[in-house]
């Protein structure tokens, strides 16, 4: 075959190839503009999907406190609730995968009954606490660390009332409640005789609204060796007002654990124990706050200490909308919800196939 | 030296399908991003945080109060980044009752959400608040 003849072949196959291309591009890229009025409808559903998980308990309505459970339908609500948009703690602690009652998001996507309809939940405070150290001064009978603290929203600073909690080997102390207008520093002082590592949880209502309510954590060294990362020792599993503790080795040995709340906290008891896990049982605080569960022991020779809140937040689980090669539009509700009698933001997204 | 011609353009024929092709290939990655919000989705977001902060009486408080900049603050961290809002409370009697603007910036849409919020006071002496909240997306 000539030269000319392959040239010609090749030249007329690329132009085909370049002209479909370029219609099936430009149609994918428009078809979000040209489909308006698809797009209202499913805006429309997905709202309303997204109320209907928030408004209903699913069924078997109490699926959230019982372990063994699966929800036939699926719903988020609290039972008998007071007040709309509120939602059930430990329906919310199950769908935390560090929970080791945790629903998949298959078991999720079977439950809600709607095999066009990816979603992705994410519950969190409705705003952000962050601790950083900042100085440490050594003494001779007791070491003082330094801490900022920051409250913010969006980087916006939050007014806030901070109470902080400190904990150690067979040590538990709380501070004062300090008033910031969003940036504040905190002295902790530690008796040089109490082993670590130690945990600083802080928790910080805003000072506008008494149920907008956040918190954070921070492991540091005193009298140890740097502080693992959250998970390495426990599993930590609150449901039905009951923690479980899974040990991840087997020469773990428990020694206290505390609930940590703005107003109370408290020693949690252990009501029963093998060498696989432990269980205690969690107050019922009548307060607008998270609680902050931490479980302090020993393995083998070092102390540690897990933490967890209850309910298990933040959380986010679902479909990765982010990494989706796909053009299909993607849509946000966010909410306000209240779970315990505190505020938290909740945000869903939703995508489904194209039209 | 015609068949030399002939395979560079070829050649030059597989680069060109090999440069389209790849650029099809990121452009199917670049997700469309279009952040539409319909005045009726702000109002009822204005709605709900709304009834989330009257849910224990505060918001009535905060009116008995004249605690305006606790209102403004919590509007603030009741509504989504990117809300502008402005709160103007009216007695029974339409009064306008607070003497403070409540409002967190000025409004650069023409697309703005109106809510109406009756609130009433836990205080010993029953009164009744209607709430008028603004809301657009701001620019």
């Amino acid at each position: 075959m000539p030269a000319i003849s392959i040239d010609t072949f090749f030249a007329c196959s690329l132009m085909v190839i370049l002209v479909l291309s370029a219609m099936a591009g430009t149609s994918k890229l428009l078809s979000p503009y040209i489909n308006n009025a698809i797009d209202q409808d499913s805006a429309e559903r997905y709202k309303e999907v997204s109320k209907y998980l928030l408004l209903n308990s699913g069924n078997p309505p109490n699926w959230g406190q019982n372990p063994a459970a699966m929800p036939e339908t699926f719903g988020l609500a609290k039972t008998s609730a007071d007040s709309p948009y509120e939602l059930d703690v430990d329906k919310i602690s199950r769908l935390n995968s560090e929970n080791l009652y945790t629903l998949n998001y298959a078991q999720i996507f079977t439950a809600l009954k709607m095999p066009d309809v990816s979603f992705r939940i994410e519950i969190k405070p409705i705003f952000e606490v962050s601790i950083s150290p900042t100085a440490t001064f050594n003494g001779t009978t007791e070491t003082t660390y330094e801490f900022e603290i920051l409250t913010e929203k969006h980087g916006m600073l939050v007014q806030a009332d901070v109470k902080g909690y400190v904990i150690a080997e067979s040590y538990l102390e709380a501070t004062f409640v300090h008033a910031s207008n969003g940036r504040i520093s905190l002295n902790i002082t530690l008796p040089n005789d109490v082993n670590g590592p130690a945990l600083f949880a802080v928790l910080a209502k805003a000072s506008c609204d008494s149920k907008v309510v956040s918190f954070g954590v921070c492991a540091f060294t005193h009298n140890s060796v740097e502080p693992e990362p959250k998970g390495t020792f426990l599993r930590l599993s609150p449901l039905n007002y009951v923690l479980n503790a899974s040990f991840i080795y087997s020469e773990i040995a428990l020694s206290s654990a505390y609930a940590l709340t703005y107003g109370y906290n408290s020693t949690l008891t252990q009501t029963a124990s093998n060498n696989q896990s432990a269980t205690y049982d969690i107050p019922r605080f009548l307060d607008s706050s998270p609680q902050i569960l931490v479980v302090a022991g020993r393995n083998s020779t070092a102390f540690f200490t897990e933490w967890t809140t209850y309910p298990q937040v933040p959380l986010q689980m679902g479909a990765n909308f982010a990494t989706s090669a796909t053009l299909s539009n993607i849509f946000a509700y966010t909410y306000i919800i209240t779970i315990d009698s505190a505020l938290y933001e909740c945000t869903f997204w939703f995508g489904g196939p194209e039209d | 030296m015609r068949q030399n011609m002939g395979q560079i353009r070829i050649i030059e024929a597989f680069l060109a399908v090999f440069i389209i092709f790849s650029s099809f290939a990121v452009s199917a990655n670049l997700t469309i991003t279009q952040n539409k919000t319909k005045p009726n989705d702000l109002a009822s977001v204005g709605l709900q945080a709304l009834m989330k902060l009257d849910s224990d009486g505060s918001l009535g408080m905060c009116v008995d109060d004249g605690n305006w900049s606790a209102l403004r603050d919590a509007l603030n961290l009741a509504l989504p980044a990117g809300v502008s809002f402005n709160l103007t409370v009216y007695s029974a009697q339409m009064q306008q009752i607070n003497t403070a603007v409540i409002s967190n910036g000025a409004f650069s849409s023409q697309d703005v959400a109106f809510v109406e919020y009756i609130c009433t006071s836990r205080s010993s002496m029953f009164r009744c608040y209607i709430i008028h909240l603004y809301l657009t997306v701001a620019a």
